[in-house]
């Protein structure tokens, strides 16, 4: 088998598209995932909720199909299309045989290029967002991570995020008119990624695919530069209330200050690893395997992309008569990791375990296309995704070490949690 | 080479083969083998399938065979702490996907590995077949790790609702219980009970081994031919479950209140054990009830904006199952109106019936979901996982020709026998204000 980059077919002939084809084993079947910039940080002139309402509604019918119509097309060859939005960009994913991949990439093409924005489905969305909204209410583990990012960053950083409340306003507010201005300024050739993989000819993707929106307007979308950094680390702890709950949610973390371009990234992105990146890491073995406090614990390092300065933190789960004891047990594995740092075994553990979980990642088509898209949306060029795990094995431990030390403090964690405290 | 040589292997007796996949029994104890080579990826996936769920509980020890599934990741004679091999830190430190899951007719265990991993996979899983530690000072810790698990399920109101109507419409028989048990169960179950589970039911000719991936056949049945070997046929007969639900003699209903924002509906109604001809009728008629936009329940409760979502729940299983409409209400939404649609619905489909093109349609996007089943050697192993709980795996391999059989007379057939009112569990979850 040959290198991973030596797979897939790349094109790049239509200006403002890139598609991406890795042909596999895998029989009859092919998925593309895609993406281009227009998620909520691109709502400069709309509320924030803009984006989402946007790709929500692209399956809610087209200027010449109304939404029976795309779904009788889809549902009568069993294709799956689908639309969403991040922070960044909207997506969209498809499955399908491999025969009924002109139909479906004609039909990604329309609802991209020409969606109706009907003012009854935008209601209906409108309603069924805030039903589900509102259901989040009582969801400790959200109300938990809302919180603990609201304390982190300011309002105009990319990881804060609004109340349940808030959002149920913005998303109330949204008129068919946000959806026609978002839609025109954003969508178009320019930010467009596409990856392919399973039964697929990379000959056939792209002439289907360049055919169907090789001739769409172009857009100069780009990601707004950031104009705020994450608050200063304080120490502090909130709790949430929530009625009938049996288990608790806990959030324990602190900004980092670096993006996941900055030289310290992988050595801080290890060390959080070994505290808690997988069952064998330190908390599962002891506030799990040891205590038995907890049925899953972990800490990871997220919104460092597009060079937004991020955060690590400890995500557990209580029974609310034992969250102290949770709490404690937690913070002691937190100080001896910070005062003792990691040991050479623990970093050549988890060095492997990153290059077989490399290998692993590739067993499905969806798997290879959302790594492949995600490489391309940071700008990485394909040999990237090969040399990932030399660069983990290039880390040594002092690095990993000092790095710990450079950005974590213990004395300035911020904690919630949420539950029937 | 002929296709006899092909599937002469030294230890095994071939069985069968059905897509691909070749069925072996290992002479020595009577494990069953099913092998597919598929070199799509470097990759591997080595999954055990124990013929034990918590179909296999009672009263006192509900929640037993997930309890103890968690005890079987503690260590066993190779594999553990005091030699620096503890199976988690063995499998994740070379990258494997590893777990394990319970649910009412099965136990599995599970390997994604870099092929090259594969014979340390096997070796796990043989090892702790027999010799699992199964120790009281570890049961402690675990139990409340278990405890907490079953606390997260509890938040939920779906799952909560999903408990109570199985709980409502299975009396006797022990899909009464849920798979994570009853919370003192798990509480107090002892250490003894849980080893005469694991004595009576963790035995090669309980269970079914599946290896599908990038290896060499002959070197991978080698492989596991070389550590199930050492373990012998179980010494006792393994007990068959023969409690049947008597049958159900009128509509049953419960409620479930608690602080909340949004209800929920959920209609079920009696199924066919899972390998039945009319589980194929039902899993169509399914499709055509709420998947996707067209379905009918989509157009007449999601499209009018009375919910936020619709989910079916027709999973076969060994022993009778449940049909269940679950509908998740929006703000304002009357429990009594979603349940009159739904039942008007099944009415209207009784009295009428559904047309060719919606059966079309659901045999469409089935096609494909079988089709998506086969992409990556995980996939493949976790659906025949389900098609061996339920007694036979080539209804995995046979399923799409049955689903091509459906046609609409059967349709109005499995309406008219199943969704009848004196077999139906309604449940409603009712939220209620907070408390100041």
């Amino acid at each position: 088998m040959g290198t991973f980059s030596s797979q897939v077919i790349t094109n790049d002939e239509v200006s403002g598209v890139k598609t991406y084809v890795m042909p596999t084993g895998a029989k009859d079947v092919v998925t593309i995932s895609g993406s281009m910039l227009g998620g909520s940080i691109h709502c400069a002139n709309t509320n924030s909720k803009t984006a989402a309402l946007v790709s929500s509604m692209l399956d809610k019918g087209t200027e010449d199909k109304d939404k029976y119509e795309i779904s009788e097309t889809l549902e009568s060859v069993g294709a799956e299309l689908s639309f969403s939005s991040t922070r960044y960009h909207t997506h969209f994913t498809g499955f399908c045989l491999k025969n009924n991949l002109r139909t479906v990439v004609s039909l990604l093409s329309e609802q991209l290029r020409t969606p109706s924005f009907s003012s009854s489905e935008l209601s209906t969305l409108q309603g069924r967002i805030c039903g589900n909204l509102e259901r989040d209410k009582e969801n400790t583990k959200k109300l938990a991570m809302i919180n603990f990012l609201r304390r982190l960053f300011p309002s105009n950083h990319p990881n804060y995020r609004e109340t349940v409340n808030e959002s149920i306003d913005l998303v109330s507010k949204v008129k068919k008119e946000d959806l026609f201005t978002f839609h025109k300024e954003q969508y178009g050739l320019g930010s467009i990624k596409i990856a392919a993989a399973g039964d697929v000819s990379p000959a056939d993707f792209n002439s289907q695919m360049f055919e169907a929106i090789g001739d769409w307007s172009s857009k100069e979308v780009e990601i707004p530069k950031l104009t705020e950094k994450a608050r200063e680390p304080k120490e502090g702890s909130e709790i949430i209330k929530v009625q009938d709950k049996t288990s608790s949610d806990l959030y324990i973390g602190q900004p980092i200050g670096i993006d996941r371009e900055h030289e310290d990234y992988y050595a801080l992105m290890l060390g959080i690893y070994i505290l808690g990146g997988n069952f064998s890491a330190r908390l599962m073995q002891t506030v799990r395997d040891k205590q038995g406090l907890t049925y899953g614990i972990g800490s990871s390092i997220s919104g460092v992309s597009f060079g937004a300065d991020g955060y690590w933190n400890i995500w557990g789960t209580f029974s609310p008569d034992i969250l102290k004891k949770g709490i404690e047990a937690t913070k002691e594995q937190v100080d001896l990791w910070f005062n003792k740092g990691v040991t050479e075994n623990e970093l050549s553990a988890k060095k492997t375990t990153i290059s077989g979980s490399y290998k692993v990642s590739m067993d499905s088509t969806a798997g290879l296309a959302a790594k492949i898209l995600s490489n391309a949306e940071h700008g990485r060029e394909l040999s990237y995704l090969d040399e990932y795990p030399k660069i983990i094995e290039s880390i040594s431990l002092s690095e990993v070490n000092s790095a710990i030390k450079k950005y974590v403090n213990p004395n300035k964690l911020y904690m919630v949690s949420a539950g029937t405290l | 080479m002929s296709q006899k040589n092909n599937n002469k292997f030294t230890g095994y007796d071939f069985v069968k083969e059905s897509a691909g996949i070749e069925e072996y029994t290992l002479v020595k104890n009577n494990l069953r083998v099913l092998v597919l080579e598929d070199s799509s990826a470097p990759v591997a996936t080595f999954m055990v399938t124990y013929h034990v769920g918590s179909r296999n509980e009672a009263i006192g020890y509900t929640g037993s065979t997930h309890l103890l599934e968690h005890l079987m990741f503690k260590g066993s004679r190779n594999f553990n702490k005091e030699k620096n091999t503890a199976i988690w830190t063995e499998l994740q430190n070379i990258g494997a996907q590893i777990n394990a899951t319970t649910w009412n007719d099965r136990t599995n265990y599970f390997e994604v590995v870099p092929s090259e991993h594969l014979d340390k996979a096997i070796a796990i899983e043989a090892d702790r077949m027999r010799y699992a530690f199964l120790k009281d000072e570890d049961r402690q810790p675990e139990m409340t790790v278990v405890r907490n698990e079953f606390e997260r399920g509890e938040n939920s109101p779906f799952d909560v609702l999903d408990k109570n109507i199985w709980a409502t419409a299975y009396q006797a028989h022990p899909y009464h219980h849920s798979t994570i048990g009853w919370r003192t169960d798990i509480e107090n179950v002892s250490t003894e009970r849980l080893k005469i589970f694991y004595d009576t039911y963790y035995w090669p000719n309980n269970a079914t081994v599946t290896v599908i991936g990038d290896f060499n056949k002959k070197d991978a049945l080698a492989s596991i031919n070389k550590h199930f070997s050492e373990h012998s046929k179980s010494k006792e007969p393994i007990p068959p479950v023969y409690t049947d639900e008597p049958e159900q003699e009128g509509p049953r209903r419960i409620t479930v209140k608690r602080t909340g924002q949004t209800g929920i509906v959920g209609i079920a109604h009696k199924t066919p054990k899972g390998l039945h001809e009319d589980t194929y009728s039902l899993q169509v008629l399914g499709k055509i009830l709420a998947d996707g936009k067209t379905s009918r329940l989509n157009k007449l409760i999601i499209d009018k904006g009375l919910a936020t979502s619709i989910f079916m729940y027709d999973f076969p299983f060994l022993d009778n199952g449940l049909f269940i409409t679950y509908v998740f209400l929006t703000p304002g939404t009357d429990h009594k109106k979603i349940e009159d649609i739904i039942i008007k619905e099944y009415n209207n489909i009784l009295q009428n019936g559904v047309s060719k093109e919606e059966i079309k349609r659901a045999q469409a996007q089935i096609r494909a979901t079988v089709a998506f089943s086969r992409d990556g050697t995980y996939a493949v192993a976790s659906a025949l996982n389900e098609a061996i709980a339920i007694g036979d795996w080539t209804f995995y391999t046979n399923f799409m020709d049955n689903i091509n059989k459906v046609k609409e007379e059967k349709i109005k057939k499995v309406i008219k026998k199943y969704f009848t009112e004196d077999q139906s569990t309604t449940g409603w979850f009712i939220a209620r204000e907070p408390k100041n």
